[in-house]
């Protein structure tokens, strides 16, 4: 099955957008990220911390549905899911 | 009333939205946080279309690093505070509106007095910490919060309405890390005009305003889309809240 992640600002930068990517059944959300994100480490570090936590301002979505941070790693992710991440932009 | 000179003045817009909405700009009192990238556009924006009343707060001086972006300020106002620097340009653009230009720093002391009876806070701020505070001003005075931020070539923007949108907590519940980010004039001019665009918009009464969206911009793609945002029934700024009067019918 397959799901596209879309990544935002600093880390579509980093990282690129529209990843259309295969997946086994049962991936979960954070697994998902955190593979896509290993291939540069400096997006891997834009989004997760030293622990392989998310950085706690990260915004996930999911089919345009909030997804909590602390769900993310028990949410399973299914075929066709269009997943967001995306940090708050604060400059002004 | 008008005179002669506003009439004119106002002439081309108010094909737009009438004697009606011209006079609801000028009897309008907007609360612009911020004379930097996004408080540029913002206020000068809002000046040339006669909102009545403009205060804008910053507690800076212009800096040369400014200047790429911050085009209320132009090369002779740098070592000048932003806030004489801002007065004076949007008072020569238009007389005819009032503007008070506050040098102070927002903070949890002195933002609903700064406020006031301002009909709106436009969010022209750099910092999560004061666009929470602002965020709590809104919600406790009833008061649209229009966000923006940028960075580098992106962009975000959405028009909270307290009660019945979400606040900017329920979307972005924890601030990101301070950082010197890296800008080009162009994208708070991009931002910081759709803020204007909501204000006036919301003023007037006319179009549809940027709720429950949020506006993402990507200069670097030419690419503008939306993600829909709800309300956070936990959220620790606006849980419970409600607001029977619509935003469209207030004024
Ligand atoms: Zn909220």
């Amino acid at each position: 099955m397959t799901v596209k992640i879309r990544f935002f600002a600093r880390f579509r930068e980093l990282l690129g957008t529209d990843i259309v990517t295969e997946v086994v059944p049962g991936t979960m959300f954070t697994s998902l990220i955190t593979t896509t994100a290993r291939k540069n480490p400096a997006g891997y570090a834009a989004i997760f911390d030293e622990k392989g936590a998310f950085h706690e301002f990260v915004i996930l979505m999911k089919n345009g549905k909030r997804i909590e941070l602390t769900d993310a790693a028990k949410t399973p992710v299914v075929d066709g899911d269009e997943i967001a991440v995306f940090p708050p932009v604060a400059g002004g | 009333m008008f005179s002669e000179w506003e009439l004119k003045r106002y002439k081309r817009q108010m094909m737009l939205f009438g004697d009606d909405g011209q006079e609801r700009l000028k009897k309008a009192h907007i609360f612009i946080a911020g004379a930097g990238g996004l408080g540029s556009p913002i206020s000068i924006y809002l000046a040339v279309a006669g909102v009545g009343t403009i205060t804008i707060v910053d507690m800076d001086v212009v800096d040369q690093t400014n200047l790429n972006r911050q085009i209320l300020h132009f090369d002779r106002d740098v070592g000048k505070k932003k806030t004489a620097s801002a007065e004076e340009k949007l008072q020569a653009l238009n007389p005819d509106i009032t503007v008070n230009a506050i040098d102070v720093k927002i903070d949890e002391s002195n933002a609903v007095k700064l406020v006031g009876k301002a009909d709106g806070i436009v969010d022209a701020m750099d910092n999560y910490p004061t666009r929470y505070l602002l965020n709590d001003v809104a919600i406790a005075k009833e008061i649209p919060l229009f966000h923006g931020g940028i960075r580098g070539f992106y962009g975000q923007a959405t028009t909270i309405i307290p009660g019945i949108t979400p606040c900017l907590k329920c979307i972005f519940p924890k601030a990101p890390p301070k950082e010197v980010f890296p800008v080009v004039g162009v994208t708070p001019g991009i931002i910081g005009t759709i803020q204007a665009n909501e204000v006036i918009k919301y003023l007037t009464g006319c179009g549809e305003l940027l709720t429950n969206r949020l506006f993402i911009w990507d200069g670097m793609q030419a690419h503008a889309e939306e993600l829909c945002v709800e309300r956070n029934p936990a959220c620790e700024a606006c849980r419970g809240i409600t607001t029977k009067t619509p935003a469209r019918t207030k004024k």
